[in-house]
């Protein structure tokens, strides 16, 4: 009784962290806005934890660069199942203008599987909100399938 | 006992509240805002000036050549997913083929679904026309090449590509140089400016760079 309680909780509540793969700061400053109170997120139950060992949701912003990539894969390893990666904005999905650099290592989905997508440069806050939503339907399969 | 800030708690206790309460309230885009991508093929001619612009490698154009002379189908991809929505690629437009809209519900679960695909189908050029029209450019720059004063400027064609006007032309090759198809041969020395027709896809970049106003479409 008690499990399903947790797991019912835990589904109305997904806690974020965020990685900045050495992203221009516009992706960052756009989900910062969705967490503070002009959109406030946290009324939909998503709240920003501290370490990727508390969060179900990953979203990773920047194209991936080179000197990021053992830290980004060592953040997601450490946030356990069931979870969610979603990119945020053109830049990890592709490089998008950083394509081709001697720096960059991405995109992202070469080295770990991507849930969601939200495309945009950057992406609006609303958009955003789509995406986490849609990452929570996400997890929300794969905490069923893990019983 | 004095209670500070009482008005201003009671005051934001009954005020609206400041958050945009965004699944529930839909909520717009501000006006020409860069979102989605909406691609116009049936405007299109197919000159590649937006995947040479494009900063993101976002463009990807396909050409398939089709059976029997029926001309190149032209398949031209956005991918969303690399896109900067700087609109550079609108801007160069000449037909205005390429459009960003307001829509930025861009959510995908498949890198698939952050694709925008369109493609028309070049037809060939008619060949008995051909000769007859590839004699007009190669005239003009005899006529130049000769120093000879041309008595009148040239007539625009029907086909709207570029003709150029020697008397007014100081062979700059700003024209050649802006040409997104390489269909223009400009020298300097000889003082001759020639057309590739087969390449020309009459989008009227070269008459746009012309200084001097001398290429008529």
């Amino acid at each position: 009784m008690f499990k399903k309680l947790i797991q019912e909780s835990m589904g109305k509540s997904p806690w974020l962290f965020h990685i900045n793969a050495g992203s221009c700061n516009g992706c960052d400053i756009e989900l910062v806005s969705v967490l503070t109170p002009r959109y406030d997120a946290e009324r939909l139950g998503f709240k920003l934890a501290g370490s990727p060992r508390h969060a179900d949701i990953v979203v990773v912003t920047g194209p991936v660069t080179k000197q990021s990539l053992p830290r980004v894969l060592r953040a997601i390893s450490q946030v356990p199942e069931p979870r969610c990666i979603v990119t945020m904005g053109s830049c990890p999905q592709s490089g998008n203008v950083f394509r081709g650099s001697y720096s960059v290592a991405g995109p992202l989905s070469k080295y770990v599987h991507v849930d969601v997508d939200v495309a945009g440069c950057a992406p609006k806050p609303e958009a955003v909100i789509d995406g986490l939503a849609l990452a929570t339907q996400i997890l929300k399969e794969k905490r069923g399938q893990m019983k | 006992m004095d209670l500070p800030f009482v008005k201003e708690a009671l005051q934001q206790l009954f005020s609206k509240s400041s958050c945009a309460m965004y699944p529930v309230v839909p909520s717009e885009a501000a006006p020409n805002y860069r979102g989605r991508i909406v691609y116009h093929p049936d405007r299109c001619i197919g000159c590649g000036m937006c995947e040479r612009v494009c900063s993101g490698n976002a463009i990807t154009r396909m050409v398939e050549h089709l059976p029997e002379d029926q001309g190149d189908k032209i398949t031209l991809t956005f991918n969303l997913g690399s896109c900067t929505f700087c609109a550079t690629c609108a801007d160069f437009c000449t037909t205005h083929s390429i459009e960003f809209t307001g829509d930025y519900h861009m959510v995908a679960t498949k890198e698939e679904d952050l694709l925008v695909s369109g493609s028309f189908i070049k037809a060939p050029r008619k060949k008995p026309a051909a000769p007859a029209k590839a004699a007009a450019p190669e005239k003009a720059a005899e006529g130049c090449a000769a120093a000879e004063p041309a008595a009148e400027a040239p007539k625009p064609r029907e086909d709207g590509k570029p003709v150029n006007d020697p008397a007014k032309c100081v062979y700059c090759t700003l024209c050649a140089r802006k040409c997104p198809a390489g269909a223009l041969t400009v020298d300097r020395a000889a003082k001759t400016w020639t057309l590739d027709e087969d390449k020309c896809v009459a989008c009227g970049t070269c008459a746009e760079a012309c200084p001097k106003n001398c290429i008529i479409l």
